[in-house]
């Protein structure tokens, strides 16, 4: 009798958790002889985010519950990157991401002491991921007025002061994060779409990115109940070239074809988009084709549902000649680089271009770090030679050896125009303790971010914000399409001191300074007078001086 | 016999035309930003920031890239706000004035040098006529002083970089006309306004006391002066903290002056001695130098130069030239143009030739040598540190061999120029 109550409680518990897991696959041919895979894995869950009902996981990873309870989270987005997203011919990815590591989070509003929570999360983070996220502290972050909005649902007025951001561009994203990232999955690597991650291929790859991102949904329609989302991506960029022809199979992108659907899924699908100029065939034929509308742009996708089949690897067949087209560019993308030689002064420019045939509104987030002391007053923001007036300015000055320089411009981008922010900044001289071991490899500035809500969705794949899978976002049209373009990273050498020197510098500056005291001294506090010298012979001298 | 109205008008003439050309020649701007000229405490760069920050509603005192006082940066502000295209003309005029000043002052010091002269004439000794001044001695050194001043390199780059080190000399030289004419009001408001501006100037009490005290007889009239001083500072303070709601200002003024947090190479000891000094040793070493420069040689020199508050005023601001935490070389230009003034000790110095071309060759030498670390990455810091220190050096040999001149022209003046005690030979030591 017991034993049927316990099975009883068990199935009852089973059943209460409304969990869902979702994975996908999109594999989408770009410009110029690369083919995008983007991997979406989902994990939803009706949970009140804030209870220890949080604790009761079961496909919702508990380490991942464990931080967002203990450090009051209401919304995270990491994202490890290695290379950098082409805008200019790749269009828009799912996801975007900074080169480096890239994390911000929102904390609830009854948070005590953000900066705190913030600096204890990286760490934890720098323990979930074995990252170097605990470089994360209050002088590398910000909290930005405007462009990191809540991607989740919020509850009453949104306070930035809960906000914090930081980006690490000098991270080096390889397999020891992939791994970590990888038993976050219900699957973990064992089944499903998650089994093609091996990382002897995909760090082969011109651009990778891994990206988890938890926010607060709601559970229905009409917002009653709470659920949390748990969105775990990883994008690569395979180059034709690398691969050795386009001619493109599972088997030879992952090193092994699909075995079976992780069985804890409720969905399991890849899509390949085939709306390229350049038609290929597929291999199995594909179970549906399905053609998305959306802002104005038709996409066809092949999607095969992983549940459905028998181990396999997917091939794609080019017939015929390669067709080169002109590249298109996407309606926005930017670019950012460093002015100036030598290691007195320098410049930053960050470059907006604008294809779009009607004014684009756009914010531009730049995050100096302390060490870049940036001159307000020499920002020039020119657009094909007129100069634009910002509509909106934030800016919070940085401070040496405490805080990063915040700034944020608000622009109205006139149309087919290339739009130039420069800004002035001074090299620093740091203490030598201060330079790190690798003194003259330089120190990196982040990522400019420039978010935009584009009216049209062309080269667009990202997912709308009241979805949450990649088939959520077919037939997605809405009023404007978020971008949040990521710039280059930058690296500029600092002049150094010569790190062997500090005795001989502090004796030979003492010396001076003893130069100064010993005359002072002897001036001041000893009268003039005469004295008789008796001459001596030099050998009397020696006589004497042997004497000694 | 003075300058003759025309020669003068000559001169500054000269001197502006001087400045129209630099500031129009190709390599102004490449001057102008050197770091031999701009200091992060005078740079013009910085005060234009923090109005542009002021005018966005933003602290200028919040960040660190702003370390002029709020009452300066209010008259800066003035400036820019006022006239934006004249602002090199302002500074040019500045320093003319500046000039102006010290050839006021040098002409009067040379005639109170040669009153005081005639009057103790019968106390000095027989053989000491070489060392007294003759006529020409009361016109050429203030003309010298104007020239050295107007003309120098160092002060033309200054004023066109327009740092905020023109202005100071201005009040500094001020200063000294309000200590040679015993005018109270100018030399206090002159002292006040530069304590205000860069603190060192704060040890120019003691020339104000010794002044105050020649004149009046009285300790307590100059104490009360002093008193005076310390009420209009402390005044001026608190009235810039109400209207600038808060004193986060003295931390990036005086805070800045005295911890020196920023690095960037100037022409002192300081910047490569605290970049590469050991972390556990850095208070030590900051309280050692800010008292080597402040009170260490305050008594002493006080002591010794007590009849001649000019000479000890003009050595305190080459010795804060040379230890101040931020020097440029705008500070040592006006070191350099007080030099005519000590014409009567040149015959007692010694190392005048070594420290003068030291000077002039470290001069030439820094900004290469800079150069090469920063631009062509062909020599490190130890090169350019090695330069700043020779030109330190020489200007610690000049002063030491004044304030040495200085005690044997005394001496040479009450004893003669006798070397021998009872036929033996004999020389002359300080014990």
């Amino acid at each position: 009798m017991k034993i049927l109550v316990y099975v009883l409680v068990i199935i009852h518990l089973v059943s209460c958790n409304k969990d869902s897991f979702t994975e996908e696959l999109l594999l989408k041919p770009l410009y110029a002889n690369k083919l995008y895979s983007h991997f979406q894995f989902t994990t939803k869950w009706d949970v009140d985010a804030t209870s220890d009902s949080m604790f009761h996981t079961n496909l919702f990873p508990r380490a991942i519950s464990e931080i967002v309870v203990r450090h009051n989270i209401q919304e995270l987005h990491i994202s490890l990157t290695a290379g950098l997203w082409r805008y200019e011919t790749w269009g828009y990815p799912v996801v975007d991401a900074a080169p480096g590591a890239e994390v911000w989070a929102w904390f609830n509003p009854d948070t005590e002491n953000v900066d705190k929570n913030w600096k204890e999360l990286a760490n934890s983070l720098s323990g979930l991921l074995c990252a170097s996220l605990n470089f994360i502290d209050s002088t590398n972050s910000i909290n930005p007025e405007i462009s990191l909005r809540n991607s989740g649902v919020v509850q009453g007025q949104v306070n930035n002061t809960f906000l914090r951001y930081s980006s690490l561009p000098r991270e080096i994203v390889c397999t020891e994060n992939l791994t970590p990232w990888k038993k976050l999955l219900p699957c973990s690597s064992k089944a499903g779409i998650a089994s093609l991650l091996n990382a002897g291929y995909i760090h082969n790859t011109q651009y990778h990115s891994v990206g988890i991102m938890f926010r607060p949904i709601c559970a229905d329609k009409a917002c009653t109940r709470k659920a949390v989302e748990l969105q775990q991506t990883v994008s690569l960029v395979y180059d034709y070239k690398m691969l050795g022809n386009r001619q493109w199979t599972l088997r030879r992108l992952f090193g092994q074809g699909i075995m079976n659907a992780c069985p804890l899924a409720k969905e399991s699908s890849i899509y390949v988009d085939l709306s390229n100029d350049d038609k290929f065939d597929l291999e199995p034929y594909p179970h549906e084709y399905i053609t998305a509308y959306r802002g104005g742009y038709e996409t066809t996708y092949a999607k095969y549902d992983i549940k459905r089949i028998k181990p396999m690897s997917i091939a794609a067949s080019y017939e015929g000649k390669e067709i080169i087209n002109v590249n298109i560019p996407p309606p926005l993308y930017a670019s950012q680089y460093k002015t100036g030689f030598g290691q007195q002064n320098g410049g930053i420019i960050t470059k907006l271009y604008n294809n779009h045939w009607a004014d684009l509104n756009v914010v531009v987030l730049q995050n100096f770090p302390w060490y870049v002391p940036i001159y307000l007053h020499t920002m020039k923001i020119e657009s094909n030679g007129n100069i634009l007036q910002p509509t909106v300015l934030k800016y919070k000055p940085g401070k040496l050896r405490e805080k990063a320089h915040y700034l944020e411009i608000g622009l109205r981008l006139p149309p087919k125009s290339t739009i130039s922010i420069s800004i002035d900044f001074d090299y620093v001289f740091l203490k030598w303790q201060e330079y790190p071991p690798d003194a003259n490899h330089g120190f990196y500035i982040g990522s400019a971010i420039i978010s935009a809500m584009l009216p049209l969705a062309k080269n667009y794949t990202g997912i709308p914000q009241d979805g949450s899978t990649i088939a959520d976002s077919f037939n997605a049209s809405r009023s404007g399409y978020l971008v949040q373009i990521r710039t280059e990273t930058m690296i500029i050498t600092l002049p150094t001191p010569d790190f062997s020197m500090p005795y001989n510098v502090i004796c030979l500056a003492c010396t001076v300074v003893a130069l100064a005291f010993g005359p002072l001294h002897n001036i001041t506090t000893k009268r003039l007078i005469l004295k008789v010298t008796t001459k001596k012979k030099l050998s009397e001298k020696l006589k004497s001086f042997f004497k000694k | 016999m003075t300058m003759s109205r025309k020669n003068l008008l000559l001169t500054y003439s000269l001197a502006v035309g001087v400045r129209y050309l630099f500031l129009h020649s190709d390599f102004q701007k490449d001057i102008v930003n050197r770091i031999e000229i701009q200091t992060p405490l005078n740079s013009f760069k910085r005060v234009v920031e923090g109005r542009y920050r002021m005018s966005l509603g933003i602290d200028p005192y919040e960040s660190d890239s702003l370390h002029v006082p709020p009452l300066h940066l209010t008259f800066y502000t003035f400036l820019i706000d006022n006239f934006p295209n004249y602002l090199p003309y302002i500074f040019m005029l500045i320093d003319l004035l500046t000039g102006h000043c010290l050839y006021t002052f040098a002409r009067r010091y040379m005639l109170k040098l040669y009153i005081k002269q005639e009057k103790n004439k019968h106390t000095y000794a027989e053989d000491a006529l070489s060392q007294l001044l003759e006529g020409r001695d009361l016109y050429l050194p203030p003309q010298y002083a104007l020239v050295v001043f107007l003309f120098n390199p160092y002060t033309i780059f200054n004023s066109a970089a327009m740092t905020t080190t023109t202005v100071n000399n201005l009040l500094l030289s001020l200063f000294f006309v309000g200590i040679i004419y015993d005018n109270l009001v100018i030399s206090l408001a002159a002292m006040t306004l530069s304590t205000l501006q860069s603190f060192y100037p704060v040890i120019m009490i003691a020339p104000l006391y010794l002044t105050v005290y020649k004149r009046k007889e009285s300790h307590l009239q100059a104490c009360l002066t002093l008193f005076i001083y310390a009420l209009s500072v402390i005044g001026i303070i608190y009235i810039s903290g109400i209207i600038y709601n808060g004193y986060q200002f003295l931390d990036q003024t005086y805070g800045f002056i005295l911890k020196v947090p920023d690095q960037q190479p100037n022409v002192g000891v300081f910047w490569y001695f605290f970049m590469e000094m050991f972390e556990h040793f850095r208070l030590l070493f900051l309280f050692s130098y800010q008292m080597n420069v402040t009170v260490l040689y305050f008594l002493p020199l006080t002591f010794k130069f007590r009849e001649d508050p000019p000479l000890l005023a003009a050595c305190f601001v080459t010795l804060i030239a040379i230890f101040k935490s931020y020097p440029s070389i705008g500070d040592f230009a006006l070191s350099l143009a007080l030099l005519p003034c000590w014409k009567h000790l040149y015959s007692c110095m010694q190392q005048v030739f070594i420290s003068s071309v030291t000077i002039v060759i470290t001069t030439a030498l820094a900004p290469i040598l800079w150069d090469l670390w920063i631009f062509w990455g062909t020599a490190n810091a130890n090169f350019f540190f090695g330069a700043t220190l020779a030109f330190v050096t020489a200007h610690i040999f000049l002063v030491t061999d004044i304030s040495f001149a200085y005690t044997k022209r005394e001496y040479l003046l009450k004893y003669g120029n006798c070397r021998q005690i009872n036929g033996k030979d004999a020389k002359l030591v300080l014990e």
